[in-house]
């Protein structure tokens, strides 16, 4: 009879040791929506974990499609230095370059107004 | 073809109260007993699991004992049939009588019991009894994935020596003589197979779950249940493990009886 709980059932304590190791799981909500991170299970292979998967992600019918993929194969990059550059890069973003202040600039050199809104 | 419960000659009545009866007390003691996981079982996410297969159970119970009270008809709804009835009342099979044990043994009972289910369900699938025919369908789906969790944990406690396998073994062995009881024939299961209820006799039933399971008792090198020596008894008699187990799941419907929950 096995009434106690093993002593290591404790998040993560032990998991390594007994074969145990973290999937991600990324659902689909419905057909034709991106795949968005759910969270992760602990499993000892791609079997359970799928099956666990379904417990935790997909019981409710709350996905249409389930991606488990083993932490260890997900390649990481979170290295600030390569995300996140030290020095203005703003120019790099789609939005470019502030326009309005040298509009306006422009406009009380040459004495012209600013146009008005075009009329719908 | 089809035949509603108030269009059924009295035998045949007779034969489908049984056999919803049969089912029903098999999910819902299987489920009440597995259950009994829900906090312990050996890791969170398998926790999460076992406990929600159980809850299918409960759910499968729940619409059986519904159509059983539709075709009885005597007053009980649902769950005055499933708690208002003494231990000896009940006719789950003898397989179920077992307490769930350790983790080998929860699993052994629960392959044995959810492949004849599987075949059970099955022989449901054309049934002229519609309300049972359309139940049977819903149901078969739930447990595709029952079968397979079980099938998996099954094949890892087999295949991993030394304590795992042996654990198996033995519990294999205490279930051995009661493995096969789910499909024994019931009381009146030919005027069932007449009226094309159900697909064929329990002998039959008998036959299709063995060459399911054998060929993974085969590759598994697992002994194969013994045939059933007293079908009669099958799913009467129950053990002193259930009457606790029944103690304890009508506890709450005993504390205020005919109250509204």
């Amino acid at each position: 009879m096995t009434d106690t709980p093993p002593a290591d059932r404790t998040p993560a304590a032990g998991a390594a040791g007994r074969g145990l190791e973290p999937w991600e799981v990324f659902r689909q909500e419905k057909d034709g929506d991106p795949m968005r991170h759910g969270g992760s299970v602990l499993a000892p292979d791609a079997e359970l974990a799928v099956h666990y998967a379904r417990e935790l992600f997909g019981r409710r019918q709350e996905s249409v499609r389930l991606w488990v993929v083993r932490r260890a194969d997900v390649h990481d990059l979170s290295d600030p230095d390569l995300l996140s550059p030290p020095l203005d890069r703003s120019f790099k973003k789609p939005g470019g370059y502030v326009m309005r202040d040298k509009l306006a600039a422009a406009r009380a050199r040459s004495g012209q107004a600013k146009p008005k809104a075009r009329q719908g | 073809m089809t035949a509603l419960a108030g269009e059924l000659v009295p035998a045949t009545r007779n034969g489908l109260s049984l056999l919803l009866l049969a089912m029903a007390d098999d999910e819902f003691v299987i489920g009440f007993s597995d259950s009994e996981w829900t906090g312990i079982a050996p890791m969170l996410e398998e926790d999460v699991a076992m406990s929600s297969i159980a809850q299918d159970e409960l759910g499968h119970a729940q619409a059986l004992y519904g159509l059983l009270a539709e075709v009885v008809a005597d007053g009980r709804d649902a769950d005055a049939i499933a708690y208002d009835r003494p231990p000896e009342g009940y006719y789950h099979a003898r397989l179920l009588d077992h307490p769930r044990g350790d983790w080998a043994h929860t699993i052994a009972r629960r392959y044995l019991y959810d492949t004849a289910d599987s075949v059970r369900l099955e022989a449901l699938t054309g049934s002229a009894h519609e309300p049972l025919r359309d139940l049977a369908a819903k149901i078969r789906r739930e447990e595709r994935y029952h079968e397979m969790h079980v099938g998996a944990w099954l094949e890892r406690l087999a295949t991993t020596p030394g304590e795992p396998r042996r654990r198996l073994l033995a519990a294999l062995g205490r279930l051995a003589a009661d493995a096969a009881t789910v499909l024994a024939p019931l009381p009146g299961e030919l005027s069932l197979v007449m009226a094309g209820i159900v697909d064929a006799p329990g002998d039959d039933l008998d036959a299709r779950w063995r060459s399911k399971i054998g060929p993974t008792f085969e590759r598994l090198d697992l002994p194969m249940p013994p045939a059933l020596s007293d079908a009669a008894g099958a799913r009467t008699g129950h053990s002193d493990a259930f009457r606790s187990l029944h103690a304890e799941l009508t506890s709450v419907r005993r504390l205020e009886p005919g109250a509204t929950w």
